[in-house]
């Protein structure tokens, strides 16, 4: 390692420290009490450091808030997602990938064709559909329409295909059936791909807010992306602007550890997800 | 099932394929499928959201009127209306037919380039004449406003995340904490990111604000000020996406091989100029990439739009999916909504073929 590589070290720490501010920004004003806040937020190095320092916001959103009770519900979309999207891909993407059949073809492209959907060219239609069913203001309202989509589908797929085919056929000389090589062959060789969907799927409902904001009308069946929405606009009144900060930290915290757990997994996933649709 | 032939061995390759593939199907052609051409069927109709809850047969067959009403309007005539934009497409064509005249273009970004200068001519000619108005006077600057946006966050995403990725190709542990501090907003939910700049933004309690007060400067009312509001919410969203535009770029910059920076640091080219002649010519393929992801990304923002500036000040940042929200949900002409939601369906789907295309490219 020579000179110019820790200058360059310094010189993209700079940037990479503006670029934190906000989060630390976020981080410092949700420790900062709201009698302060609603004065000035700038007291200590533009704010940036959470002095004077509390932690009665926490204690305040756990009290009072319906906070807490988004929180799960996000968890529980986000789980029931993240199962159900497993279940329907690793099946599917093993039968396109690995089994022959007649009509593989164009299930295949049958299938290829709905990445090009977008979400928002659906909502609306999903949402009368819901609507006739009655099924709105619910968990499984919530889950539904993101295991239609195809994405995780293809990333098995394309996993499964690279899996060398001797492993399956000295199990078929074995006499072992489609169903069982696929449950107890290919399920745990498919690991470390269950895990990259897994949490594409988990960020992407996590995060997730135009669904939700036509589906879940009643505010018990918020999630925390569409809570904190809904708190925003008008937190300078309500609340406190130090609570409705750490909403925000609260509602990023899972994500945020799960990306610093899993960083590998994350990036594979994000750039797989990203670039196939 | 105690027959002489093991349990086992029960399904054929074609039941278990298709046993396998019943789930996924299902969900499949129920929430995605069907949705999609009901999507279509709704756009042909006049459809009150309110009306037909009530009464389901309150919906009127009307074929094409909706899309006629969004798109189109009475006296509509075609000319040179806006001479700034039509004379860019102008200069497109000539320097797409030019550029691959002398052979530096190929064929296909060639036909790339002329079909968008085709439409920048084609598109702003049409212009309401004599007497005559547009139906829908939000829709075609709604698409405007959202080609801007476009326009705005994908270079800057593009740009800046090329230039991340070039300085933080090196396998050392700065290096990945530097990766891990620029990925990390990547991660955030839009309200998050809404709800932080939202904050920043403000010109009470606003970070910048107090920066610029610090030295002696007034304020800018960033989200409420017309020639401030775009600007805004594209600087939030190139925070929040760049993270996925560097890492592709990162996986770009590994399959460059050293000896061709070896090659061209005999040849005097180090630093920028090995940027300039080796790193960009060899990211053609992840560039395009990118630059067509991202335009597929942002033109279905909504959120940023939504939470910060309302689509206001003046309409100024209104977007199309928040204004297809808006039609569906606040007016209930779900009619209407549906045909913009098809128009939306329309270009997405053109720049996923294109999309598939390069992708295709660039795996053989």
């Amino acid at each position: 390692m020579n000179r110019a590589y820790y200058w360059l070290i310094l010189c993209l720490s700079i940037p990479a420290f503006i670029w934190l501010v906000p989060t630390i920004w976020m981080v410092s004003l949700s420790f900062q009490p709201n009698e302060v806040l609603a004065r000035t937020t700038s007291s200590t190095a533009m704010g940036l450091v959470p002095i004077p320092f509390t932690a009665e916001n926490y204690s305040a959103l756990f009290a009072f808030g319906q906070t807490p009770w988004w929180f799960l519900n996000s968890l529980i979309v986000s789980v029931g997602m993240t199962i159900g999207v497993l279940a329907v891909s690793t099946t599917a993407g093993y039968a396109l990938a690995r089994l022959n059949f007649p009509g593989k073809i164009p299930i295949t492209l049958i299938c290829l064709i709905g990445l090009m959907v977008p979400e928002q060219a659906v909502f609306i239609p999903l949402y009368t559909m819901f609507a006739d069913f009655g099924w709105h203001n619910s968990y499984h309202a919530l889950i539904l329409p993101r295991m239609a989509v195809p994405i995780g589908v293809f990333l098995m797929m394309q996993f499964f295909r690279a899996i060398p085919k001797d492993i399956e056929e000295a199990a078929r000389l074995d006499g072992v059936g489609w169903m069982q090589i696929f449950w107890y062959v290919m399920l745990p060789l498919a690991r470390p791909a269950m895990m990259t969907l897994a949490i594409l799927t988990f960020l992407y409902a996590w995060n997730d807010y135009l669904w939700p904001l036509v589906s879940a009308q009643q505010r018990e069946y918020f999630t925390i992306t569409l809570g904190l929405a809904s708190i925003q606009s008008n937190f300078a009144q309500s609340e406190g602007l130090g609570r409705v900060m750490a909403s925000g930290v609260i509602a990023s915290l899972p994500v945020v550890i799960l990306f610093l757990i899993f960083q590998r997994y994350v990036v594979q996933a994000m750039t797989a997800g990203g670039s196939k649709g | 099932m105690q027959g002489s032939k093991p349990r086992r061995n029960r399904f054929s390759q074609t039941q278990s394929a298709w046993l396998l593939l019943l789930p996924f199907l299902i969900t499949y052609g129920l929430f995605l499928i069907y949705p999609f051409f009901r999507g279509v069927w709704i756009s042909l109709h006049d459809w009150n959201l309110l009306a037909v809850a009530f009464n389901p047969d309150a919906k009127d067959f009307v074929g094409f009127r909706n899309y006629e009403r969004v798109m189109w309007g009475r006296n509509i005539e075609w000319g040179f209306a806006s001479p700034f934009w039509q004379g860019l497409g102008l200069l497109g064509l000539a320097a797409s037919a030019f550029l691959r005249w002398v052979d530096r273009l190929s064929r296909f970004n060639a036909i790339a380039l002329g079909m968008a200068s085709l439409l920048l001519v084609v598109l702003p000619g049409f212009h309401p004449g004599e007497g005559g108005r547009w139906y829908d006077r939000r829709f075609w600057p709604t698409v405007g406003n959202t080609l801007v946006f476009v326009g705005l966050a994908v270079p800057g995403v593009t740009i800046s995340a090329l230039l991340l990725a070039a300085a933080l190709n090196k396998q050392t542990k700065a290096m990945g904490a530097l990766r891990t501090l620029f990925f990390l907003s990547q991660v955030l939910s839009v309200t998050v990111v809404t709800l932080i700049w939202q904050i920043m933004f403000s010109p009470r309690q606003g970070l910048i604000a107090n920066i610029t007060q610090a030295f002696g400067g007034t304020p800018i009312n960033w989200l409420t000020d017309q020639q401030f509001a775009m600007a805004a919410i594209v600087i939030a969203t190139i925070w929040w996406s760049l993270g996925i535009a560097m890492i592709l770029f990162l996986a770009g910059l590994q399959d460059i091989s050293a000896d061709i920076y070896e090659a061209a640091a005999l040849d005097n080219a180090r630093g920028v100029k090995a940027f300039w002649y080796v790193t960009l010519p060899n990211l053609r393929r992840t560039i395009t990439l990118v630059v067509v992801l991202q335009i597929i990304l942002h033109f279905q923002v909504f959120g940023q739009s939504h939470l910060m500036t309302q689509g206001g000040p003046n309409d100024s940042t209104q977007v199309l999916v928040r204004y297809i929200y808006q039609t569906g949900f606040r007016d209930s002409e779900l009619g209407r909504a549906s045909a913009m939601a098809v128009f939306l369906f329309v270009i997405m789907g053109a720049f996923s073929v294109i999309q598939f295309v390069v992708g295709r490219e660039d795996s053989q």
